[in-house]
């Protein structure tokens, strides 16, 4: 929990979001922050806020509105937890495929307007992939909602995206709609040992070309990730470990681990270790809760390259990519970051490339001027 | 003799390029929504991504609208001239410029036909999944401003699930370049301006995501006595937990529309046929295959046809594939409605559809994406005669009024363009239109690109 970075001059626990609204408004009114607190797992996400200003609670928004399970979605309230959640999905087989940290903590309307993710997104996506409504207070305290309760709605702007990953400077987010998924039947992990950075690009590039369906594709290096569950410690001559998730039913899985197996041999793989789905809960959990300083994005083929040389300005950093998607999280030795960071990732292709306009930075700005005038909502969150 | 807008575009583009009389600027009064018609002042062609920025500069400046246009299939009058202006052709800015397999991406001009994309993927082991069944004609960047859908997106999603970056001018005539790599570090503008009608940017150049080609296919063809009976079926299918690639159902009138033109020898009294298929690794699809027949029998199917082979694929997806050119053997005119409900109120949909067609003495055929719950009736009528022009399009707003009634919308994947845009009172509270109208200027605040689309004037 790291509520109490925020600087709080007090915190209140609205019921619903007349009163979410109410409170906007008088915030509006009075020209002081906003601060959103859900669970309280990311609120150290993006830049710190420095402006006394009033926390806003959405615990109280805990209810489940409809989970209609035959249409293969739930609406919900913002401040229920992601732990709730799924288990109210998988009394009926379900769930949201997103991998989250702290699910006990972790709230719907935080996951959402943080856009998470983790190692699954390889093939499902992240959080707002599977958002088709959403409620929400602007920063003037008017309530406004956007999609609806199908899966497929091509009515007005696409709100739903524009709020997922908003990190609450749009709007405070007090219900959503999510579509939601069939519990797989099983699951597995094949994983191997990557002597050098040349063999990680070669078993990346050769992954292209599976004829398996991975649902992840992760790339570990570092100290954080020489112990772990079920695996044993890294071996000395490693430089990286490569773990490929699959899910579905049984007898795909079982075909796509021995196809795997068979792929990597051509590569010099010899005998990957594969845990199967009884250990796997334990695994999914150590993957996604990895406490990473900083997420670089670049394309998937630069992931390998980049990391080389992370490693190299910071031969003590810990990493983790979700390398399929190009996402690269990284835990550095100490709190100073090596200045000479943020130009390897230039070098690696950044996250907009600028034409002529810097990078829809005039168009973010338009748009958060218009939905929070004041900048009552999590000021000095964002530029 | 030219205005002066004509004049400066000229200028920048080139005689040729500019098309301003009348006789040639009739083909452009409208896209496959043909109720409505007014020819644009002037159509370009732009042969880049700098020229199209210059003409909205242009435009700009001589206060005239800009319409981008890609093939023009459209079936909501997105690329309706509604208060003149300029139409921006793209289909000159159509280079495949990579095919980028170690990123799993291609990176393609706007005006590329989807189909084209399609051919030049075939062989890499990678699609571009969305595959609308316009894709013949209809231009990636004209499904990335309308979000295109198709029957595929129930396991694979719409177009904004598969895009990762776009370069796009804005209303200012600046360029900007969104993606590719993922996760926007601020706001999501790509989520934005996908689906977004042309009114928030033009698209000159998309990063689409590439998907694996399924190493197998397993397809069904059912064949029910009533609609309830297939709809039973969608629902024990899902409830399974099984997502199939495609769930297509196609309902009696329809049926007997292909039956007239084809004569695929549909029993004369099927009531409704459902297209199933699903992909994946070989390994697991027997068992898939095998429920799914399973789930049809228990609810009733008096025939499951399965394919054994790929030209029995083929054929099997033939009559789905036939089924909306055959409408025209049946009526000279017919217009393609799109509304969604959420899944398990299809029966009740269908049902009403039906009624309404009859109130308004309409004959209405269904097809639908049945595992998403979008219907898309047809209502088919002569054009030539006013009176059933209007009853269509009575049945037509009936019909998506119920559509809302049920807690769904009035399109899945055609857009709002001119001819929906009368609901977006009913589907949205006047805040929720607000904020669409904020993103709007700030995206444009001059208000010249595609105006009269998406939002009601406020
Ligand atoms: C027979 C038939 C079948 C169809 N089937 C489907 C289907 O299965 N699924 C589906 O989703 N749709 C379907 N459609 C509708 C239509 O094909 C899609 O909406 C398609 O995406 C439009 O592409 P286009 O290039 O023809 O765009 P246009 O019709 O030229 O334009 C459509 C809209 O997009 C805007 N636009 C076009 N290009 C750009 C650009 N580069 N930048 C910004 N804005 C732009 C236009 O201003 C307009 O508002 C079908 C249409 C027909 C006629």
């Amino acid at each position: 929990m790291t509520t109490h970075n925020l600087p709080l001059t007090e915190t209140i626990t609205p019921a619903d979001q007349a009163e979410v609204a109410d409170a906007v408004r008088d915030a509006y009114r009075a020209g002081t922050p906003v601060y959103p607190i859900g669970g309280g797992t990311s609120l150290d996400y993006g830049a710190r806020p420095t402006e006394p200003g009033v926390g806003l609670s959405l615990a109280k928004l805990n209810r489940v509105i409809d989970h209609a399970a035959q249409d293969m979605t739930i609406t919900l309230e913002a401040g229920v937890t992601m732990a709730e959640l799924a288990e109210r999905l998988a009394a009926e087989r379900q769930r949201l495929p997103i991998d989250v940290q702290l699910v006990r903590l972790a709230t719907v309307g935080g996951v959402v307007a943080t856009n998470s993710s983790g190692p699954r997104r390889y093939a499902h996506g992240t959080i707002r992939d599977y958002l088709i409504g959403v409620s929400a207070v602007d920063g003037r305290g008017t309530a406004f909602s956007g999609g609806g309760r199908v899966v497929k709605n091509a009515a007005g702007y696409n709100l739903c995206r524009l709020m997922a990953g908003s990190l609450g400077t749009l709007g405070v987010i007090t219900q959503v709609t999510l579509m939601v998924r069939p519990m797989p039947e099983t699951s597995a992990l094949v994983i191997c040992e990557v002597p050098d950075f040349d063999s990680a690009e070669r078993l990346l590039a050769r992954l292209v070309h599976t004829q398996t369906l991975p649902v992840a594709v992760e790339l570990l290096a570092g100290p954080a990730w020489q112990e772990g569950p079920v695996m044993g410690p890294m071996l000395e001559s490693s430089t990286a470990r490569l773990l490929v998730g699959f899910e579905g039913g049984e007898a795909e899985v079982e075909w796509m681990v021995g196809q795997l197996r068979n792929e990597w041999r051509d590569l010099g793989v010899a005998s990957p270790l594969i845990v199967l789905a009884a250990e796997l809960g334990l695994m999914w959990d150590w993957l996604t809760g990895f406490s990473a300083g900083l997420q670089i994005n670049v394309l998937p083929g630069a992931t390998v390259g980049l990391i080389e040389t992370l490693l190299r300005l910071d031969p003590g950093a810990s990493i983790q990519a979700h390398a399929g998607n190009g996402v690269i999280l990284v835990q550095l030795s100490s709190s100073e970051m090596p200045p000479t960071i943020s130009s390897a990732v230039a070098n690696a292709g950044g996250k907009m490339v600028v034409l002529s306009c810097p990078d829809g930075a005039a168009v973010i700005r338009a748009i958060k001027d218009r939905f929070d005038p004041k900048g009552v909502l999590n000021r000095g969150r964002t530029a | 003799m030219h205005s002066p807008l004509v004049k400066e575009l000229r200028k920048r583009l080139g005689h040729q390029n500019v098309i301003s009389a009348p006789s040639e600027l009739a083909a452009y009064d409208c896209d496959a929504f043909t109720v409505e018609r007014r020819p644009p002042d002037a159509v370009v062609l732009p042969g880049s991504t700098r020229q199209v920025a210059q003409v909205v500069a242009v435009c700009r400046q001589h206060g005239a609208p800009v319409i981008a246009r890609g093939a023009g299939t459209g079936l909501v009058g997105g690329c309706l001239p509604v208060r003149g202006g300029v139409v921006v052709m793209l289909t000159r800015i159509s280079r495949i410029i990579e095919i980028d397999l170690r990123n799993r991406m291609a990176v393609v001009e706007a005006g590329v036909p989807n189909i084209k994309l399609a051919r030049a993927l075939a062989g890499t082991g990678y699609h571009y999944a969305p595959d609308p069944a316009s894709e013949g004609a209809s231009t990636i960047g004209g499904n990335v401003a309308t979000n295109a859908g198709g029957p595929h997106t129930l396991k694979y999603g719409v177009t904004v699930n598969h895009v990762l970056g776009v370069e796009v001018v804005l209303g200012d005539g600046s360029i900007v370049r969104l993606g590719p790599v993922e996760d926007p570090a601020e706001l999501d503008l790509i989520g934005l301006l996908v689906g977004s009608e042309g009114t928030l940017g033009i698209v000159t150049r998309v990063w689409v995501r590439l998907t694996p080609d399924p190493q197998d296919y397993r397809a069904m063809r059912a064949i029910f006595d009533t609609v309830d009976d297939a709809t039973e079926t969608v629902s024990r299918i899902i409830a399974a937990g099984i997502i199939p690639a495609a769930m297509e159902l196609m309902d009696r009138g329809i049926l007997a529309a292909v039956e007239e033109a084809f004569h695929f020898g549909f029993p004369p009294d099927a009531g409704a046929v459902l297209v199933i298929e699903v992909d994946g690794p070989t390994a697991g699809l027997e068992k898939q295959q095998q429920r799914i027949v399973e789930f049809c029998r228990n609810s009733g199917a008096k025939e499951v046809l399965q394919a054994a082979t790929a030209h029995e694929r083929e054929l099997l997806w033939k009559c789905r594939k036939l089924a909306v050119g055959a409408v025209g053997r049946l009526s000279p005119s017919y217009f393609i409605q799109d509304g969604v409900v959420p899944r398990t109120r299809l029966p009740h949909i269908l049902r009403r559809i039906a009624e309404i067609g009859q109130k308004h003495r309409v004959r209405i055929v269904n097809v639908a994406h049945a595992g998403d719950g979008n219907v898309h009736p047809i209502l088919l009528f002569d054009e030539r005669d006013r009176q059933q022009v209007d009853r269509a399009l009575a049945a037509g707003r009936e019909l998506l009024e119920e559509c809302i009634r049920c807690g769904g919308s009035v399109t899945a994947e055609h857009g709002i363009g001119v001819e929906k845009i009368e609901f977006m009172n009913r589907l949205f509270a006047p805040e929720d239109l607000e904020a669409m109208n904020r993103i709007r200027q700030a995206f444009d605040p001059t208000g010249w690109l595609n105006p009269g689309k998406v939002l009601p004037v406020t």
